[in-house]
C-alpha cells in the first residue's frame, strides 16, 4: 500500500477568494470563525496575523484587515470536488474535513489516495506527484504532500519538512526501512494525538518518535491510554488503518456555454454531442448508467427548455444517444436564441452483468434491437403514441382491456403467480372506442344497410350497485354485405348500439 | 511461389467470388427461375388455413415483403384470416407491430386467439409523415415479426410503397397491408395482393397477384362456426 496525503492548509481562505484575480492579492484578507482568525493571506501574515488570535488583536496589528466569514459548507463542497478530482487518477480516494476551532482542533482538511495501484498508468511516482501538483495550482489551491504505507503515517510525514524535500526529488516509492526511519525521526509534537498527551509526551521527555517506540507497549499504554497505542500500532503499519472510501455521487451534470447565442437546432448537434461523449466516458469509467439524459435549453432571460431523452436500457454508445437527442431535437422549434445548454442525468445506476447484452463482436441481438426501436419511436414519435394492451378483470366488455405501458413488451417474460384468462365466448376482434347508436325502424336495425341477429342475447349486467346501471343484451349480427358486428340493446333505454366488429 | 502459379490460383479465387456473387443474386426472393422451382425454398409463415397455404408460392405468407389485403368493409373476417400467423409469431417471442388500427383491438378477442398481448405494440403517429417513418423504422429493425398497416385517406406514393416493401425485406418481418379495393387497378411492388370479400357466408379470397407463383385463383374460407350459428329466434 502507497498512500498519499494531500492536505491543504489554506482551504478557507482559498474557497473564499479563489475566484478573485490576482491583483487584490495585495489587500490583506483574513477568514474569521467565532471571533478567532482561521486563516490569513499572505499580505496579513507578513504584518503578524496569524492562526488563533482574536479579531481584536489581528486588528490592531493590521488596521486594513478585511474580514471574511468562514463557509463551512462551501469547504465541504470544494473538497468533494477535490475528491472527484483525486477519484480521475485513482480508484481508492478519501477526504478528511478540517477541524473546527471550538472543538480545539486545528487539523486541515485533506485528501487521502491509494497510488500503489495507478503508479503504472500514470508513467511511474515523480510524474504522477508532478501532475498532481500542477493541476491543484491551476486550481489555485496550495497543498503540501506526504506519502506513507498508511493514512496515518502520510498524514504525519506529510508535516515533516525533511520527508517534503525527498518527496520533491524522489522517483520511486521509499523502501520499508526507510519509512520506519522517518518515522522514528519525526518530532513527537506531529504525532496526531489532543495538545494534553503531546504536553505528557515533552514532559516524560519523549521529543522524538524513536524514543517513544523504544519504550514497551504495554508501558504506553497503561501511561497513554489504549486508544494511543492502536494508534501507535497503525503508524507503524502492524495494524489495519481503515478510512473511509470516497464513491462520487450517482448523478451527471455537464453545461455548455454559448457566447454568441445559438437560433438553429442543427446547430445544436456539435454540442450536444460533446456533451453525451463526456457522458459515454464517465459512464464507462465508473460502469454506470442511464435511463434518462435530461437536457435543457437555457434561453437566458426568456426562460428555459426541457426535455428528456429515454433509453430502455443500459446504452454506452454515444453515437446511439446521439441519433436519439437529433430525434427528439428535430421536434423542438426554437423561439429564441439559446444561450446554454446543459445534460443532466439525475439518476446513475450500477450495470449489471446480465444487463448489459453488447456483444463482444458488436453484434445485436433481437432484445436489443427491439429496444432500439422503441427508444426511436418514442423519441419522434412521443411517449403517448405508443401502447401495448392488456386484458383486465372485469364484466363490463370496454372494461375487459386496458391499455398498457410500452415497457411491459420484454420484462417480464416469466409468467406472474396469477394470470387473467380471457372470456370463453366469442369476441370481436375490434372493439369500438364508443359504442355507436343504430338506426331502428319498423324493428329493423341499420348499419351500412339491414342488419339482421344470428346469435343471442348474452346478457351482461354488471354494475348496478353503482351509479348508472348497465344492462345490456348483446348479439351477433350479421350486416347486408357480410360483415358480422357485435351489437346490444341497452336494457333501460331500449336503444340498440354497435360495440364491435368480427373483423 | 512462381508468377504462374500465382496467377493460376487468383483466377481459381477470382471464378469462385464469381460464382458466389451468382447465387447471392439467384437466392433474391424477387428473382424467379422456372428451372429451379422444385428447389425453391418454400419458407413462408404458415396462415393457418390449409388451402390459403397450398394456393401460395411459398406455402404460406411470404416472408420479408409487403402482402397487400384490398378490403372495403371491416367485419368479413380479414383480421381472423391473419390471426392464426400471428399468435404464431407472438409465441416465438416476435414482436407484432400495428400501425393506427382502425379500431381498438380487443384484448379478449386477440388473447383467445392466442396472440402473446405483451408482445404486441400499437402506435399511433400523428401524420403521414410519421406514420411512414415508424412504419419504415419498424419493418427494418429486424425485430418485428409483423406489422400490419392500414391506408388512411392519402394513398402513399408508389415510391414510399416500394421502400416499405424493401425495409420488409432488410428487416426479414410480415408487412400487412390493409388497402381498399379501389387500389386493385393501380400498380402496387407487393409480392403478395389478395382481395378480401364477403359472399354472404364465407369469406371469399381472390389472388390478384402473387410473385413467383400463379395468380388469379378463388378461395373460400368458412367463418368461425360459433359465429354463424343461427339461433332460434326468441321473438
Amino acid at each position: 500500500m502507497l498512500w498519499l496525503c494531500i492536505q491543504f492548509p489554506k482551504l478557507p481562505l482559498e474557497v473564499l477568494t479563489r475566484a478573485q484575480h490576482d491583483g487584490t492579492e495585495a489587500h490583506a484578507q483574513a477568514v474569521v470563525e467565532q471571533q478567532l482568525i482561521v486563516d490569513a493571506n499572505h499580505t496579513a501574515a507578513e504584518r503578524g496575523v496569524e492562526t488563533g488570535l482574536t479579531i481584536a488583536t489581528a486588528c490592531a496589528l493590521c488596521a486594513d484587515l478585511q474580514l471574511l466569514q468562514r463557509d463551512i459548507q462551501r469547504e465541504e463542497q470544494q473538497l468533494q470536488q477535490l475528491a472527484q478530482w483525486g477519484y480521475s487518477f485513482t480508484p481508492v480516494v478519501s477526504p478528511q474535513a478540517a477541524g473546527s476551532v471550538d472543538a480545539g482542533d486545528d487539523r486541515f482538511a485533506c485528501l487521502y489516495l491509494e497510488l500503489s495501484g495507478c503508479l503504472k498508468a500514470s508513467g511511474g511516482l515523480h510524474p504522477l506527484l508532478q501532475q498532481l501538483k500542477r493541476e491543484l495550482r491551476q486550481m489555485r489551491i496550495s497543498c503540501f504532500m506526504g506519502l506513507g504505507h498508511s493514512p496515518s503515517a502520510a498524514r504525519m510525514l506529510s508535516q515533516l519538512p525533511e520527508h517534503r524535500q525527498w518527496l520533491r526529488e524522489t522517483q520511486a516509492p521509499p523502501s520499508p526501512q526507510q519509512w520506519r526511519q522517518w518515522i522514528s525521526f519525526s518530532p513527537s509534537k506531529l504525532l496526531d494525538c489532543d495538545n494534553k498527551t503531546i504536553a505528557k509526551l515533552y514532559a516524560c521527555g519523549i521529543k522524538r518518535v524513536s524514543q517513544l517506540l523504544a519504550i514497551p507497549l504495554s508501558e504506553v499504554g497503561s501511561r497513554f491510554g489504549r486508544n494511543f497505542v492502536d494508534y501507535l500500532a497503525r503508524l507503524n503499519g502492524t495494524r489495519h488503518d481503515p478510512v473511509p472510501s470516497y464513491q462520487p455521487p450517482p448523478e451527471f451534470h455537464s453545461e455548455l456555454f454559448f457566447p454568441s447565442p445559438l437560433d438553429n437546432s442543427e446547430q445544436l448537434l456539435f454540442p450536444a454531442g460533446r456533451l453525451v461523449r463526456e457522458l459515454c466516458q464517465q459512464l464507462q469509467r465508473r460502469q454506470l448508467y442511464s435511463h434518462q439524459l435530461r437536457w435543457k435549453l437555457d434561453f437566458g432571460q426568456q426562460g428555459c427548455k426541457v426535455f428528456s431523452v429515454e433509453v430502455s436500457r443500459p446504452l454506452l454508445d454515444a453515437q446511439r444517444l446521439i441519433a436519439l437527442t437529433k430525434l427528439q431535437l428535430e421536434r423542438i422549434k426554437l423561439e429564441q436564441p439559446i444561450q446554454a445548454l446543459s445534460l443532466t442525468c439525475d439518476q446513475l445506476l450500477p450495470m449489471e452483468q446480465d444487463k448489459l447484452d453488447d456483444d463482444l463482436f458488436g453484434k445485436d441481438t433481437q432484445v436489443q434491437r427491439s429496444h432500439q426501436l422503441l427508444d426511436k419511436l418514442k423519441a419522434r414519435l412521443g411517449h403517448e403514441a405508443l401502447s401495448g394492451v392488456t386484458l383486465k378483470e372485469s364484466y363490463l366488455p370496454e372494461q375487459a382491456w386496458q391499455s398498457a405501458d410500452t415497457l411491459v413488451l420484454q420484462s417480464n417474460r416469466s409468467k406472474k403467480g396469477h394470470q387473467l384468462k380471457p372470456i370463453n365466448a366469442p369476441r370481436p376482434t375490434w372493439l369500438l372506442s364508443r359504442p355507436d347508436r343504430l338506426h331502428s325502424r319498423e324493428h329493423k336495425l341499420f348499419y351500412r344497410g339491414e342488419i339482421k341477429l344470428l346469435q343471442g342475447p348474452e346478457r351482461i349486467d354488471g354494475y348496478w350497485w353503482q351509479h348508472g346501471r348497465h344492462g345490456r343484451d348483446y348479439y351477433i349480427a350479421r350486416g347486408e354485405e357480410g360483415g358480422l358486428y357485435w351489437v346490444f340493446q341497452d336494457l333501460t333505454s331500449e336503444d340498440w348500439y354497435l360495440h364491435g366488429v368480427y373483423a | 511461389m512462381s508468377n504462374a502459379e500465382n496467377l493460376l490460383q487468383n483466377n481459381q479465387l477470382a471464378d469462385q467470388s464469381k460464382q458466389q456473387r451468382l447465387s447471392q443474386l439467384l437466392a433474391r426472393p424477387d428473382i424467379w427461375q422456372a428451372a429451379n422451382e422444385h428447389k425453391r425454398q418454400r419458407s413462408g409463415i404458415a396462415s393457418g388455413y390449409a388451402s390459403l397455404d397450398a394456393l401460395l408460392a411459398s406455402r404460406g405468407w411470404p416472408r420479408g415483403a409487403t402482402t397487400e389485403l384490398l378490403v372495403n368493409q371491416s367485419g368479413i373476417g380479414e383480421m381472423s384470416l391473419l390471426l392464426p400467423a400471428l399468435a404464431e409469431l407472438t409465441q416465438r417471442e416476435q414482436m407484432v407491430v400495428l400501425v393506427n388500427p382502425p379500431f381498438i383491438p380487443y384484448a379478449p378477442a386477440l388473447a383467445s386467439a392466442g396472440v402473446q398481448l405483451e408482445k404486441l405494440l400499437i402506435i399511433h403517429p400523428r401524420g403521414h409523415k410519421d406514420e411512414l417513418w415508424a412504419t419504415e423504422q419498424a419493418l427494418q429493425s429486424g425485430c418485428c415479426g409483423a406489422l400490419l398497416s392500414w391506408q388512411d385517406r392519402q394513398a402513399p406514393a408508389d415510391k414510399d410503397l416500394r421502400r416499405l416493401q424493401l425495409a420488409a425485406r432488410e428487416g426479414d418481418c410480415l408487412h400487412f397491408h390493409f388497402r381498399p379495393q379501389s387500389c386493385a387497378a393501380s400498380p402496387s411492388p407487393a409480392s403478395l395482393r389478395l382481395q378480401l370479400n364477403s359472399d354472404g357466408e364465407q369469406l371469399a379470397v381472390q389472388l390478384l397477384k402473387q410473385l413467383g407463383g400463379q395468380s388469379g385463383q378463388r378461395l373460400h374460407l368458412a367463418r368461425s362456426a360459433d359465429l354463424v350459428r343461427r339461433d332460434q329466434p326468441l321473438h
